[in-house]
């Protein structure tokens, strides 16, 4: 019954989940975990449903057995170190992709200040504040709440806070990042198809922690340098 | 039939000393929030706020004072009253004296301008040492309603108990006080 | 800063004054009508552990109704898209989560724990009352103290705000202006206090007044949940009080701690958290405990790979203090301190699985009765084990970007703190009813009351996992129609009133159970412990003289053949039960203490100080031992 309703949630919703409908590299990588994980432990689930509803079934009190006494009966060594011993393969199995996922993507996401940044990504200045958020590009172009971003470009982002902590979040595009005060931490990823996306943040940072969102623009290059331009441009006059 | 006051003693020395591990993990929190602050990156450095003869003199007499109580302690085993009193006593002033000079301690460091809110080093010193200094305090309020309950009718075996379980309290303080030396004062002055 | 008067107060507050004010009415005329006075004085004084347990429970169920309101006014603001309702909006939002989740765990989960400890622990091991009595008087309290003292902030529109985590520097003066988040560390503080005395009293009477030849392998699993729980208290709550004290400093005598360019707020989310993880272990272990006595009894089975259980949940609470930093993955630690801590989270899925494994194999061969509380034990594997799995899901450290502090989250921890812990407690309230109260709650509105909160809590939660998925953090008080979250979030609000109408099942139960019923003998279960072979409600002093036990379960193989529990011939004495009104007097001074140090009147915190040395001093006087030491000298 439960794995009925979780299923026909699963309809509901469909396959819109932001979450699992990932549209960067670092994205994708997450979801493949996520699903890997899931899948695992679903296993686990059924196993012990099945264990539980066939024992719930045969030996539920019956008027026959009503003054039955069973025996205490003798532990199965073999039975303890199967439930021991499995469920270490299985998170071994989910361990291996996690610690290689994790280096992979923590080392860009904090990034130890070391400049191995790809040619050709666009770095850009995040700072988030009461209640909003703040992003500068290489060219000295500054937008609030809005960002904007180049396709099949990778982005690189420093962030930093101006008061509390905030969490950078774009569920489509990558997972959190926490924005901290007097520190800097790093997060990059490359979109992969153009659109716009909610950004939110992600850390309880106030009264109207609620409203602190922003909205990520990904666009065509071109696009792209024509917005950059402009910002500059007006900035000037 | 056990004996009560000899059982009761136990659970009571049992449920103390683990009460002595809860202190103890929290001056351990506080010594790790000491190293982590210190040596600050702005502000005063450690070396230029401690004088190692204050160090020395309070130190001095606050672990002498564990020595006197040894007395004390040795009067309870015999029933030597004298003893008993003598050691208190001895103990008390010694921790009083302590208690002056550390007061006095904290009293020159703010006077030259280095107070609590100076610098985070300076934060975690105060609260750390302060702490400690207050339990030392504690431990001396303790001693006098002891002596007078010494002076009081009261059961023998209870006074025994209390004395014991005020030894372990005050052995503990220092043991405490040692540990400050080493992880505050030594690294900066030596 | 003052207490507000009428004026700008919001009208929550106006309301919740006036219904209180009539509800303490209500309760006085009724407690005057029907001649109780004479209970309340005799229970205020009580040192005796069931009396105790008892009071916690009641207690902790007043708070239980409160924080279960706030969590009623958060489901109904999230209700539908871009909802006012009431004055659940913005900071008034932050309030009613933040009280909802440190009432919830701390004066509602820890309580109803603490609660049937105290009941069942001394019962089941023989002993005639915990080791302290007038310890454990104080430790209520002080428990008591703590809660009036947090709740107390709503009343003077001062609730806490910053979240149950405090995360600094939200938490510090800067951002938090206001007496607000004074209550959270004081009220905090005072029953942190209690608990910390509430283990040591625990693990003194479980080592040293278990009945003659008893083993500690002979305990039941509850009293070995217990003893272990009771060391990660003792371990993780003095870190909470070190914590909330470098708070205090932040915030009320101008240090920088946790904010500004020399502090460090990542330094607060590391205590709070070597604190917080043990905490959840805290929590669920005692539950385990209480699963695996009931599934034990109610299978006619002694409990299947009992070693293994105690070991289990030893390792559970060993690498419970390994793993606190996996609420910290986003906060850039670097990928090797987030993969340790991934792989040291995932392993505790080990020694959850075992215990899992043994309670489905405990009802292996057996006779499985299902009764109201049998029936909480069987919810709760299901529901657990989702718990548990998402857990392992959360543990994989570059997943959780995704996840963390989003309602996938909230639904996981919702899942092991309602599936583990309270429905562990009811479970435990159900079994151990008779033991409080000498009668056996109702069956049929008790399976009510299961089957609509099971249902309720299912609805409410697993939405929650697609809503996080969906890109809902938490901790927020509206959402937007394009947010695709609407139906997730209408579901949840149907379930959490579900859970909120099987409550009425229980006051309904609690009613006609003490109209209607007749009293039960002492081993309405066919129990297989020694709580069982006294009578119900359980007296004071029990067993006297205390039992000889050589085995597990005693009781019932005593039962078995027939026979009665033997007699130990050479006991230790008995703790001193004393009839004292100085517990509830030290509470009543640190209720003002607090207020004086919530309000910086440094007069009132003086007094305070003043009057807690003199209760000291009293206390020391008036020692109960005295009059037994003496009698011993004389004798």
């Amino acid at each position: 019954m439960r794995i009925f309703s979780l299923l026909s949630l699963f309809l509901l919703t469909g396959c819109n989940l932001r979450v699992l409908n990932p549209k960067s590299d670092t994205a994708d990588k997450i979801t493949n975990l996520i699903y890997l994980s899931f899948g695992l432990m679903m296993l686990v689930f059924v196993v012990v449903m099945i264990l539980f509803v066939h024992f719930l079934k045969k030996y539920k009190e019956t008027p026959e057995r009503l003054n039955e006494i069973p025996g205490d009966g003798k532990e199965s060594k073999r039975l303890e170190v199967t439930w021991t011993v499995l469920p270490i393969l299985l998170l071994a199995v989910l361990a291996v992709p996690t610690v290689k996922a994790t280096y992979d993507m923590t080392s860009q996401v904090s990034g130890d200040g070391g400049e191995a940044k790809a040619e050709d990504a666009i770095t850009i200045d995040v700072v988030g504040r009461q209640y909003n958020w703040e992003f500068t590009y290489e060219n000295g172009k500054k937008s609030v709440n809005e960002l904007v971003l180049p396709v099949n470009q990778k982005a690189d982002f420093k962030l930093t806070s101006e008061d509390v902590i905030h969490s950078f979040w774009v569920p489509k595009l990558s997972g959190k990042i926490d924005v901290l005060p007097g520190e800097e931490t790093r997060l990059s990823f490359t979109p992969r198809e153009a659109g716009v996306y909610q950004g939110k943040c992600a850390e309880f940072c106030g009264a109207e922690h609620t409203q602190m969102r922003f909205e990520t623009k990904v666009v065509s290059q071109a696009e792209f340098q024509q917005w950059l331009k402009n910002g500059v441009e007006e900035e000037g006059e | 039939m056990k004996q009560t006051s000899d059982v009761l003693f136990q659970d009571k020395k049992m449920g103390f000393f683990l009460y002595l591990i809860v202190e103890a993990i929290m001056f351990a929190v506080l010594f790790a929030t000491y190293i982590i602050f210190t040596p600050a990156s702005q502000g005063p450095d450690p070396s230029e706020v401690y004088k190692w003869k204050t160090v020395v003199l309070t130190s001095v007499f606050l672990l002498s004072s564990s020595g006197t109580l040894l007395i004390a302690e040795k009067g309870l085993e015999k029933g030597n009253r004298t003893k008993i009193a003598a050691g208190l006593i001895a103990t008390f002033v010694l921790g009083a004296i302590f208690m002056v000079l550390e007061i006095h301690e904290f009293y020159k460091y703010v006077h030259e301008g280095y107070s609590i809110t100076v610098n985070n080093f300076l934060s975690s010193f105060y609260v750390l040492v302060g702490l400690h200094a207050s339990h030392v305090a504690f431990g001396l309020g303790w001693m006098i309603l002891l002596m007078v309950q010494f002076k009081q009718k009261i059961p023998q075996r209870l006074f025994i108990e209390k004395h014991k379980i005020f030894n372990y309290y005050w052995h503990f303080v220092d043991a405490i006080w040692v540990l400050i030396i080493l992880i505050v004062y030594v690294p900066y002055l030596f | 800063m003052n207490v507000p008067f009428v004026g700008q107060v919001p009208s929550d507050i106006v309301v919740s004054w006036i219904a209180s004010a009539l509800i303490g009415l209500f309760v006085l005329w009724w407690l005057t009508k029907y001649n109780k006075w004479p209970v309340i004085w005799e229970y205020i004084r009580t040192t005796h552990h069931r009396k105790i347990g008892t009071m916690y429970i009641l207690v902790a169920i007043i708070f239980f109704i409160r924080g279960g309101m706030d969590a009623l006014f958060i489901r109904t603001q999230l209700a539908v898209p871009e909802n006012d309702f009431w004055v659940f909006q913005s900071q008034k939002y932050n309030e009613v989560f933040t009280t909802h989740g440190t009432v919830m765990i701390f004066f509602v989960a820890m309580p109803l724990l603490i609660g049937l400890m105290n009941v069942a622990v001394p019962l089941q091991i023989g002993a005639n009352d915990l080791a302290f009595p007038y310890l454990n008087a104080v430790s209520f309290w002080l428990f008591v103290a703590g809660g009036f003292i947090f709740n107390m902030a709503f009343f003077f529109n001062a609730a806490p705000n910053a979240g149950w985590t405090a995360y600094a520097p939200l938490s510090t003066d800067t951002f938090t202006t206001g007496p607000n988040n004074n209550y959270y560390i004081f009220g905090l503080q005072v029953s942190g206090l209690g608990t910390i005395l509430t283990a040591i009293n625990m693990i003194v009477t479980i080592f040293r007044l278990r009945a003659p030849g008893m083993k500690l392998n002979h305990m039941p699993l509850f009293p070995w949940a217990t003893l272990l729980t009771s060391f990660l208290i003792l371990i993780a709550f003095p870190v909470l009080t070190i914590a909330l004290l470098l708070l205090t400093f932040d915030r009320y005598y101008g240090t920088s701690f946790f904010i500004g360019e020399m502090g460090d707020p990542v330094y607060w989310q590391h205590l709070f958290w070597i604190f917080g993880h043990p905490e959840v272990y805290i929590l669920i272990l005692p539950a385990f405990g209480i699963f695996s006595d009931i599934i034990s009894t109610f299978s006619r089975k002694k409990v299947y790979g009992y070693t293994s259980m105690v070991i289990a949940i030893a390792i559970i609470g060993l690498l419970g203090f390994m793993v606190w930093a996996h609420h910290m993955f986003t906060v850039g630690l670097g990928p090797l301190a987030n993969s340790v801590f991934a792989i040291t989270t995932m392993l505790i899925a080990v020694p959850t699985g075992i215990k899992i494994f043994n309670w489905l194999f405990t009802m292996r061969n057996g006779v499985v009765r299902i009764r109201t509380p049998m029936l909480f034990a069987l919810g709760f594997i299901p529901t657990f084990v989702i718990g548990g799995v998402t857990g392992v899901m959360l543990a994989v450290a570059a997943a959780d970007y995704q996840y963390h502090d989003s309602y996938f989250v909230v639904a996981h921890f919702h899942y092991t703190m309602i599936g583990g812990t309270i429905l562990g407690a009811f479970a435990g309230i159900y079994y151990w009813y008779p033991k409080m109260t000498g009668k056996v709650l109702d069956e049929k509105l008790g399976r009510w009351h299961f089957w609509l909160f099971l249902i309720g809590f299912h609805l409410t939660f697993m939405p929650q996992h697609f809503a996080g998925l969906n890109g809902m953090p938490r901790r927020v008080y509206t959402y937007s129609w394009e947010d695709g979250i609407f139906l997730l979030n209408f579901i949840s609000t149907v379930g959490a009133f579900l859970m909120g109408a099987s409550m009425l099942f229980v006051a309904w139960n609690l009613y006609k159970t003490h109209r209607l019923t007749d009293p039960v003998g002492g081993d309405p279960w066919d129990g297989r412990t020694l709580e069982w072979s006294v009578g119900s409600p359980s007296p004071e002093h029990p067993f006297e003289p205390v039992n000889q036990v050589d085995r597990l379960d005693a009781f019932w193989h005593a039962k078995v053949k027939g026979e009665e529990v033997p007699k130990a011939e050479d006991a230790r004495p008995s703790p001193i039960a004393v009839k004292t009104l100085q517990p509830v007097i030290l509470s009543i001074i640190l209720v003002f203490m607090s207020i004086g140090f919530i309000y910086h009147w440094i007069s009132l915190q003086v007094l305070g100080g003043a009057a807690v040395i003199a209760y000291l001093i009293i206390r020391s006087i008036t020692d109960e031992r005295k009059e037994v030491y003496e009698k011993e000298e004389e004798g």
